[in-house]
């Protein structure tokens, strides 16, 4: 009650005082013409915002400057300790005891003094490790030293109180952290966050929530979660998180049905791409009806080079039967999936993409394609080279360059297709 | 009568004023917004390096530099581009025909070879005579086109895009030094963005003054001479309020020829560079815009924040006043060529908002400061100034110029977009030239604009001439290597 009373005491008070200075400032100026008084009032109001701007710009090196000497101190003492426990230098493994005797903290530790104080020293103590981590990234074998300082310092905990108390920017770093530290969150917290009006931070719970939920939970994607917001970025860390998933021994959702939920099309590439990426033959089947409803070309490519990766053979027909009246990129994308399909009953497609297009892409492609189909197709290919008019032969020449294939960006089916093993066990 | 029509002359004048402030200050507010939108939405270099570095699908980017009597510096301003840090990169260095060592000494350097290649012309440039590429495996980035000469910037450039084989491509000038994260930065926009972005915007500053060592910025300082010094502030409140304002609605005029990212086929299917162009850099971003809206796409064109890419400006008066005409003649071209767009919301907020915007307040702007100028100064012999009224106008526009370069300063240090060596003396020294600049500086560049506009209308003065380099400090001596383990903030 008194409270409210103070406060309604003192708002009151600054009225009158905003109030009055304001009718002092109306009648100076008031015998003035109307450009005078305006220009005077906006002079105050610029001399008043280049003191606030100033005092905030002083304020916030005043604060850098706390942040830069807790950071210099936490250097002194821990990086190199921290270092060492990170690096090729150490053993494979490190005990608890070895990493406390390292870090010099044994004393503390016995006498429970606290490591890290404020929440200040916590953030850049996870910040200090965070990027210590990122320089001895490539170093595997360390994940148990880290996991030994972390458990020491009580980061994880520390983690998770920010992920759902802090402010936003605070939240962001934590979340980050945790990704880093690859340690577990709670689904509550996830939850919590998934809603969360911030798009990195919905971002951030999705990728945790991908890596880590159970099979029921991964039900809340099959909406159009993904549709409004969908990103390269999030194609990049869902195959991570889809990785991380297959290597705890989780079942992988059916991109298949996430793909067909989705209204976006550039949404769809994303979920038949990895689909792709992660070998889900078994869900090749309900690409079907998205191949024969959508209008969208880069959609009915993708799918195409699915079905022709995923050696999806009963798709083959539907492909040969649409290619005339696809897009020249849709053609390539035919043509190679039949060629990887490799059934030898396609020749005629090879034929026709050669002859039969105007495209030079397509008609280069399909001549590659036709040079890799088999016995039968490198018939073909000689054949064709033999009969070839001038104007042709330059398809050959090229064929025969493996320099200029490389400059004039026609191995496409390199680029679309990594290899998925060297590229996703990555130490992650 | 006379003083009937001086009065509504006095009051429209004002009005302008008064708009061209207002559109000022909400920029600043739309660029305060824009960076706490990125200090959540953009982590740290390093966050970004772990989370692109080891992906596939991380898109590639083509780096294209022409390059024309570049003997002196071209070797290290290769060395320079290729410490660049990506996964995903080659860099294009176009040679426009130098009549100097410029192509012997990139073959010796890197060895390089002629191999057979059969370019597309996507867009027009003049012939290619050869490709050559390294046999040195450390140099597998590294393309050289050597072209006849074409004698502009923006033909090497659209050289540069036949050439070139990934999704996206930055052009830049040979002499720039790029800051090594500056990829990553940008395309950490691009790959968060879920429509397709076109185009992003770094932020470039002033070498003048910085001190360079192996190709890198080691110390990044203020100039202490006058003209460089005003620059870098205007370089800072273009970057950081104008362009960063601008891009929180989807509305960036502009992304610098001296270091942009662009979208590939988007570029290709506008057309790529106009060779006649004198703003050839803006006067594509707004090709694309038209095609991107013509053909219904949804897109966006975005700024960083932070610093990417430092170029050398004029450090003395006649090397500024060419280059000033020189834009001012391109604006003026912009504002007849892309006329239909100016006033045209079909062309999005750049159409609705940013062209009018440069159209009053830009375009116009030096034409009535300069007949203020001449109207006081017939005032003045006349008696007629109203001196209670003038001071506190004077007073209001002086204010006005210091709160914008503050905020500047205060941008600058809350996005840490420069790690300057010494920020005191920096800012200090940037602060001081902020309080003459309005008397000093923006005259000159006034009369500039005007001399500019004048030689487009009459057809004179168009030859495109090179700025005098003066060259930056190099660091003597190296410094001792930090201790094992220790970090920096």
């Amino acid at each position: 009650m008194d409270s409210i009373f103070w406060l309604t005491y003192y708002y009151e008070l600054f009225s009158t005082y905003i109030s009055y200075y304001w009718l002092y400032f109306i009648q100076l100026f008031a015998d003035y013409p109307f450009v005078v008084q305006v220009s005077a009032f906006f002079t105050t109001a610029m001399f008043m915002a280049i003191f606030v701007v100033s005092m905030a710009l002083l304020l916030k090196a005043h604060f850098r400057k706390k942040k830069e000497q807790i950071w210099h101190h936490l250097n002194e003492r821990f990086a190199e300790g921290i270092s060492y426990c990170l690096s090729a230098e150490s053993s494979p493994k490190m005990t608890r005891q070895e990493v406390i005797k390292k870090l010099g903290i044994e004393e503390d530790l016995a006498q429970h003094k606290v490591l890290l104080k404020s929440t200040k020293e916590k953030r850049l103590f996870a910040k200090l490790l965070r990027d210590l981590r990122f320089t001895y990234t490539n170093v595997k074998g360390r994940h148990e030293n880290l996991a030994h300082i972390l458990e020491i310092f009580s980061i994880p905990s520390f983690l998770e109180n920010e992920v759902s108390t802090a402010g936003m920017h605070y939240k962001v770093h934590a979340m980050n952290a945790i990704r880093v530290f690859k340690l577990p969150i709670s689904l509550w917290v996830i939850n919590k966050l998934i809603n969360s009006k911030w798009i990195t931070v919905r971002r951030l719970a999705m990728y945790s929530s991908v890596s880590n939920s159970s099979d029921s939970d991964m039900d809340y994607f099959e909406s159009e979660f993904f549709d409004k917001t969908c990103c390269v970025y999030d194609e990049i860390e869902l195959a991570y998180a889809l990785q991380r998933r297959r290597s705890r021994g989780l079942r992988l959702p059916n991109l298949a049905r996430w793909a067909y939920m989705q209204k976006n099309p550039a949404t769809q590439c994303v979920f038949v791409r990895l689909m792709r990426r992660f070998n889900q033959d078994e869900n090749c089947d309900q690409l079907r009806n998205l191949f024969q409803e959508s209008k969208h070309k880069k959609l009915i490519e993708e799918i195409s080079r699915t079905w022709g990766y995923l050696h999806y053979v009963d798709g083959e027909q539907l492909l040969v039967d649409t290619f005339l009246m696809q897009p020249d990129d849709t053609k390539v994308a035919i043509l190679h999936a039949v060629t990887r399909m490799a059934t030898g009953k396609q020749l005629d497609l090879m034929s026709d993409g050669f002859h039969n297009t105007v495209n030079p892409h397509v008609r280069f492609e399909a001549l590659r394609c036709m040079y890799n189909y088999g016995e039968e197709g490198r018939a073909l290919f000689h054949k064709t080279e033999a009969e070839a008019t001038e104007s042709e032969k330059k398809y050959f020449a090229f064929f025969h360059n493996p320099i200029t294939l490389e400059k004039i960006r026609l191995d496409k089916e390199q680029a679309y297709h990594p290899s998925i093993e060297t590229v996703y066990n990555l130490s992650y | 009568m006379w003083l009937t029509i001086y009065y509504i002359f006095s009051y429209i004048v004002f009005g302008y004023t008064m708009l061209i402030l207002l559109s000022y200050l909400f920029l600043v507010v739309q660029s305060y917004r824009a960076q706490r939108h990125l200090k959540i939405d953009m982590p740290d270099d390093s966050s970004i390096k772990y989370a692109l570095q080891g992906s596939p699908l991380t898109p590639g980017v083509s780096i294209i530099a022409p390059a024309f009597n570049e003997e002196v510096t071209i070797i290290d301003n290769v060395h320079s581009l290729m410490q660049i840090d990506y996964p995903n990169y080659e860099i294009v260095i176009v040679n426009d025909a130098s009549t100097d060592r410029t192509m012997e000494l990139l073959i010796e350097n890197f060895n390089l070879v002629e191999i057979p290649y059969d370019v597309a012309m996507k867009v027009p440039s003049k012939p290619i005579k050869r490709v050559l590429k390294s046999t040195d495996e450390r140099y597998s980035k590294l393309v050289v086109v050597d072209k006849e000469h074409g004698g502009r910037k923006s033909d090497g450039s659209n050289a540069g895009i036949n050439v070139c084989s990934h999704k996206y491509f930055v052009c830049t000038d040979v002499d720039c030094i790029v800051e090594p994260m500056a990829l990553y930065r940008m395309m950490w926009l691009v790959v968060t963005s879920p429509v397709p972005m076109i185009g992003v915007s770094a932020t470039m500053l002033m070498s003048n003054g910085c001190t360079v060592e192996d190709g890198r910025v080691a110390e990044a300082a203020v100039s202490l001479r006058p003209i460089p010094l005003f620059q870098q502030l205007e370089y800072m409140r273009s970057f950081l309020i104008g362009k960063l304002g601008w891009s929180t609605i989807n509305a960036l005029p502009n992304i610098s020829g001296g270091f942009g990212l662009f979208d590939t086929d988007v570029v290709v299917k506008s057309g790529g560079y106009d060779q006649t162009s004198m703003a050839e850099d803006v006067d594509m971003l707004l090709r694309m815009v038209t095609y991107m809206k013509n053909s219904g796409q949804d897109f966006r064109v975005a700024q960083v924040p932070k610093v990417c890419c430092w170029t050398e400006g004029p450090s003395d008066l006649k090397p500024l006043y060419r280059q000033r005409t020189r834009w001012a003649r391109g604006l003026f071209e912009i504002v007849s060529h892309h006329r239909k767009l100016f006033f045209n919301p079909h062309y999005g907020p750049i159409g609705a908002y940013t062209l009018p915007y440069i159209f009053m307040f830009e375009f116009i702007a030096p034409v009535i400061e300069a007949n203020g100028f001449l109207f006081m100064v017939w005032l003045f012999f006349a008696g007629g100034i109203s001196w209670d009224t003038a001071w506190i106008i004077f007073l209001m526009i002086y204010t006005f110029a210091i709160f914008m370069a503050v905020c500047v300063l205060y941008f600058d240090y809350s996005a840490q977009a420069v790690n300057w060596h010494g920020t005191k003396r920096n800012y200090l020294r940037l602060a001081l030239g902020a309080l003459v600049e309005p008397f000093v500086y923006h005259p000159i560049i006034t009369y500039c604009s005007v001399i500019g506009y004048s030689q487009f209308l009459f057809n004179t003065g168009s030859v495109w001439k090179p700025i005098a380099r003066r060259g930056v400090k190099k660091k003597q001596q190296t410094e001792k290597p930090a201790e094992n383990g220790k970090t920096t903030n």
